[in-house]
């Protein structure tokens, strides 16, 4: 019986350890939390973005830090919190960060927890009948199309993949016009892959190209050859891949195994990364990806050494958190933002009014517009990979 | 206090979830197909408040009407196999509604919006809740009324003559057939009790976490929902509630403060606690014992 | 269907069948250890990958040729199946089989979570042999990769099946999941056969999931659901208890699901998967190579 009772207390205790205090501290500091997958398939996204918003605040903190409403400067501090890429503990993250004295949170990782969350929040400001939540979340990672405009109070800093492969494929028309046929292969059971097919396959068709046929895989697939060998009958001069690095890799292989060599290759954004390259270096060659992020700029350079230096890496996901840190910044300074317990209400909707009205923000790779639904509009280049490592292929000048 | 409330909610459904499996295991039948039932309440439910504009309640019932239903419809043939057999066919099932939904697209056009499931981009704005101002508190108490009420009836079946007969076949079969039950009505009937609670959890969860897509309802959710009457114990209905707050309310939220520890704890202390606690955290011996605790008198006379 | 179309659909079947191989070693273990316990071990197809990850970091340790990547992954496999044993099943009443499958999908989740802690979950490259090799015959193309894990599946399983059929051990072991009383009082150890089933189980999971990862080319956490249910899947159309039925299961499973793909395409495949297991529990619920009509 007695065991029962301490179960119990140490359960309840548990429970209220957790969450994070609000004890006041002597020096004045804004803690910022982000929250997204640090568990399961997609850690890497999490560990990255936690490295960036931790890299970018220590430089913010290194240069004087943030001038709060009252005119005092605080430092950033940075929590991360893990949502397993589960939708009901993203929401559990984000009340539980509502909870606190904080005035805004940055994540998620997965889109499926973001379409939930955002689905929560209240959808039109000051709606008195709605009654969602009311606090601002901006998304670092989560990348499937059209997110931001499920709630006012979300805003997104990932980059437009409709932009970036309408001017992909332009460019190819440009400088390959005698390539004519494209083929496709998707990874059908992904929102975020399914979805940007969508968008590389109409792009072509509109810029004049023949689109052949779409081969379909699962996202944790182990055979290809039935796929790639009707990728290998089309025999087309472009192949297009809308997939996540596994099964990417898998088509690749597959792809070498079974001779097939497009003259040109395009991949999905979020295969540019040092996954794709870990796990098949050799196959993926020549590969281009359109992307935001790739150290060309000195602030990206920068970036890059401060998120290796957290234990990260940059990559378009994580710079986006990067950046993100010194919009939160901006936009603190810009709106009066006092950050003090009993300023939280005021704050949440000085945030949300502050992202809002951002008609532009400062970028790793340059300027970075935002449109009138909460999204970014980021300046991209394409890279292909080259001797095992991401080079820059071309720039556009937009 | 929000972030409670919704942790509360949580909980709450998932008690359901667990609640339907643990109807399916007093006969004795381990099914990982509650997660398929489960999906069909979230996107019946989801329809029927979003496209057809109900309200939530009588879509609630609709919801557990045609899951009871999917549920019965898939038990008899299922439930001629058992063990093993019956794992892996309920495995099936199950993923065979959750490839249904990957397939189903049903959408139609409100103003700008499309609303409505969307294969496997899945179903968005599911916002019954806040559009008609529910607060957190109001949805707390309307799940856990839900749950009360479905607690308090499994309890009244538990200690009835049918519940005797559900656990006579969960005992040994060979001696409830010998005594003239008929052992593939008593599963069945289980079987579709278990589909209706699922039903009625799936559409609650569809409507607090707004979206729903196929990828939600997998292998994992199926076994989480027998995971909670097994790590609780089969003795009664509350060891499901107690396993519900243990591994929702402590291992994934509770633990939190150990950082990435959380998510290797989470395994590791389920097989621990399988170890230490075979027949379930709140097995029969603790339950005689806590009852001897509330009710001294009334244990000295029964026994 | 012109000529081309039966050639690719051939084709495919072909690929399917070679890499069915690994789904029949994965049976083989499921059908194994419920052979002799009578009790599902939810974990194995987790910590076959596991083993395959381990026999990585082994030969990043120690320079050695690819070959060796698969003893490697076996002897790995050998002893987290010990450990799986230790911890899952050791402690854990017999009679009480809710417990241990409990059990099981705590240390499938455990093993997942360290794996994707040892390697934030990035997909890894694994060694694969002979990948350059391709068989021409007539029109088709064999691949020489698929060629050698075929090849070692079926040596697995000879192996195995000799162990079983011509050592004292494999009397012992049969004598367990035949009737564990009545070998317990002939003197065999019961907790002794339970262990070496596990290690053995191991070993041949530790290959199963190397041949995975060479086939693939890759290794990732993602495998182990899929690879979990369709080990489930084989062990049923095999037929609970039977190696021989686990064996042709995984090859038809391999095949019919690049068959599937072929005709029907990636939306429906698994659909016709779990359809066709559907027709084999409610018609031959013993599975392929079933006897009698008993149902269990």
């Amino acid at each position: 019986m007695r065991r029962l009772h301490a179960a119990l207390a140490v359960l309840l205790a548990g429970s209220m350890l957790s969450l994070p205090g609000s004890a006041l501290a002597q020096e004045r500091t804004v803690k910022i939390t982000g929250f997204g997958a640090k568990s399961g398939v997609v850690r890497v996204f999490g560990i990255n973005s936690e490295a960036a918003m931790k890299a970018a605040a220590d430089q913010i903190n290194k240069t004087g830090g943030v001038t709060l409403g009252d005119g005092t400067k605080a430092k950033f501090t940075v929590e991360f919190l893990d949502d397993r890429c589960n939708a009901e503990e993203g929401i559990s993250v984000v009340r539980r960060i509502a909870s606190t004295d904080a005035f805004v949170a940055v994540g998620p990782t997965c889109s499926n927890v973001a379409e939930s969350l955002f689905g929560i929040l209240q959808k039109k400001v000051g709606d008195a009948s709605d009654s969602g939540l009311q606090f601002p979340i901006i998304a670092d990672v989560a990348a499937k199309g059209g997110l931001a405009k499920i709630s006012e109070w979300a805003f997104r800093n990932v980059p437009s993949e409709f932009e970036m492969y309408k001017s992909l494929i332009a460019w190819i028309r440009k400088e390959h016009p005698n390539l004519k046929t494209m083929y496709g292969g998707v990874e059908k059971d992904f929102a975020h892959s399914n979805a940007t097919y969508g968008v590389m396959k109409g792009q072509a068709e509109g810029a004049g190209l023949k689109v052949l046929g779409t081969s379909e895989w699962l996202l944790n697939d182990t055979t290809f050859s039935t796929q790639v060998r009707d990728m290998k009958r089309a025999n087309a001069d472009i192949v297009a891949i809308s997939a996540h690095p596994f099964t990417t890799c898998g088509v690749l292989k597959e792809m070498a195994r079974q001779g097939v060599k497009p003259k040109l290759l395009i991949g999905l954004t979020s295969s540019s990364s040092v996954e794709t390259l870990q796990g098949c270096a050799k196959q993926a060659e020549g590969i281009i990806i359109p992307t935001s992020f790739a150290p060309v700029t000195p602030e990206a350079k920068l970036a890059a050494e401060q998120v290796a230096k957290f234990g990260g890496s940059a990559d378009l996901h994580s710079a986006a958190a990067y950046e993100i840190m010194f919009i939160l910044k901006d936009v603190i300074e810009s709106q009066k933002i006092m950050a003090k317990p009993d300023t939280v209400k005021a704050d949440r909707n000085k945030m949300r009014a502050g992202l809002a009205a951002l008609k532009e923000t400062k970028g790793l790779l340059g300027k970075v517009g935002r449109t009138a639904d909460r999204e970014a509009i980021k300046p991209y280049l394409y890279v292909h990979a080259k001797d095992g490592s991401w080079q820059v292929l071309y720039k556009p000048t937009l | 206090m929000d972030f409670y409330l919704g942790l509360i909610q949580i909980i709450g459904v998932h008690t359901l979830l667990g609640l339907s499996a643990y109807c399916v295991l007093l006969t004795g039948q381990v099914s990982l197909a509650q997660a398929g039932f489960f999906a069909v309440g979230a996107y019946v439910a989801g329809m029927l408040t979003v496209l057809a504009q109900w309200p939530l309640i009588p879509a609630l019932a609709v919801a557990a009407l045609v899951s009871g239903a999917v549920a019965c419809a898939v038990g008899f043939p299922a439930l001629r196999v058992k063990g093993l057999m019956l794992v892996v066919a309920t495995v099936a099932f199950g993923e065979a509604v959750r490839l249904f939904f990957f397939n189903f697209t049903y959408q139609i056009q409100a103003g700008t919006l499309h609303l409505g499931p969307h294969g496997a981009e899945g179903f968005r704005q599911i916002r019954y809740f806040p559009e008609n101002g529910w607060s957190t508190l109001d949805v707390v108490l309307f799940i856990w009324t839900v749950v009360a009420l479905v607690m308090a009836g499994l309890w009244w079946l538990d200690h009835s003559r049918v519940g005797a007969v559900l656990r006579a076949v969960g005992e040994d079969e060979l001696a409830a057939q010998s005594v003239g039950i008929n052992i593939t009505a008593v599963k069945v009937s289980a079987m579709t009790v278990g589909g209706f609670i699922a039903g009625i959890g799936g559409g609650i969860f569809a409507h607090y976490t707004t979206h729903i897509e196929h990828a939600q309802f997998g292998v994992v959710l199926a076994t989480f929902a027998i995971a909670y009457p097994i790590l609780g114990g089969l003795s009664n209905v509350f060891g499901t509630l107690l396993a519900a707050v243990f591994i929702q309310g402590f291992l994934i939220e509770g633990l939190r403060f150990m950082g990435d520890w959380r998510n290797l704890l989470f395994g590791g202390l389920i097989v621990l606690a399988m170890n230490v606690r075979p027949r379930g955290l709140l097995d029969a011996g603790t339950t005689r014992a806590l009852r001897r605790l509330f009710a001294p008198g009334k244990e000295r006379s029964g026994a | 269907m012109d000529l081309l179309d039966l050639i690719d659909a051939v084709q495919s079947v072909a690929d399917g069948v070679l890499f069915g191989a690994t789904y029949a070693l994965l049976g083989i273990g499921f059908t194994l250890i419920f052979g002799v316990m009578h009790k599902i071990n939810l974990s194995y197809a987790a910590a076959s990958v596991g083993a395959a990850y381990a026999s990585l970091l082994v030969m990043s340790v120690v320079q050695a040729p690819a070959v060796l990547v698969f003893v490697a992954a076996a002897v790995a496999g050998g002893v987290i199946g010990g450990l799986v044993y230790l911890v899952g099943f050791k402690f854990i009443p017999l009679a009480n089989p809710l417990a241990t499958l409990m059990s099981t999908v705590g240390l499938l989740l455990l093993i997942d979570e360290i794996i994707v802690h040892t390697t934030a979950g990035v997909p890894l490259n694994y060694p694969a042999l002979f990948s350059d090799v391709i068989i021409e015959v007539g029109p088709f193309g064999l691949r020489g990769d698929l060629m050698f894990v075929f090849a070692l599946g079926c040596a697995c399983m000879t192996l195995l099946l000799l162990l079983l059929y011509r050592t004292r051990l494999g009397l012992a072991t049969r004598a367990v999941s035949q009737q564990p009383t009545a070998s317990l009082l002939c003197g065999i150890s019961t907790t002794r056969v339970n262990v070496l089933t596990f290690v053995i189980t191991g070993v041949v999971g530790g290959i199963a999931g190397a041949m995975t990862g060479a086939a693939i080319g890759m290794l990732s956490p993602l495998l182990s659901l899929p690879l979990t249910v369709k080990g489930l899947i084989v062990t049923v159309i095999g037929g609970l208890g039977s190696i021989p039925g686990a064996i042709i299961a995984g090859l038809i499973v391999g095949g019919l699901e690049n068959a599937f793909q072929f005709f029907r395409g990636v939306s429906e495949r698994d659909l016709y998967i779990m359809l066709l297991l559907f027709a084999f529990l409610v018609f031959r619920p013993g599975g392929i190579f079933a006897k009698s009509s008993g149902r269990d």
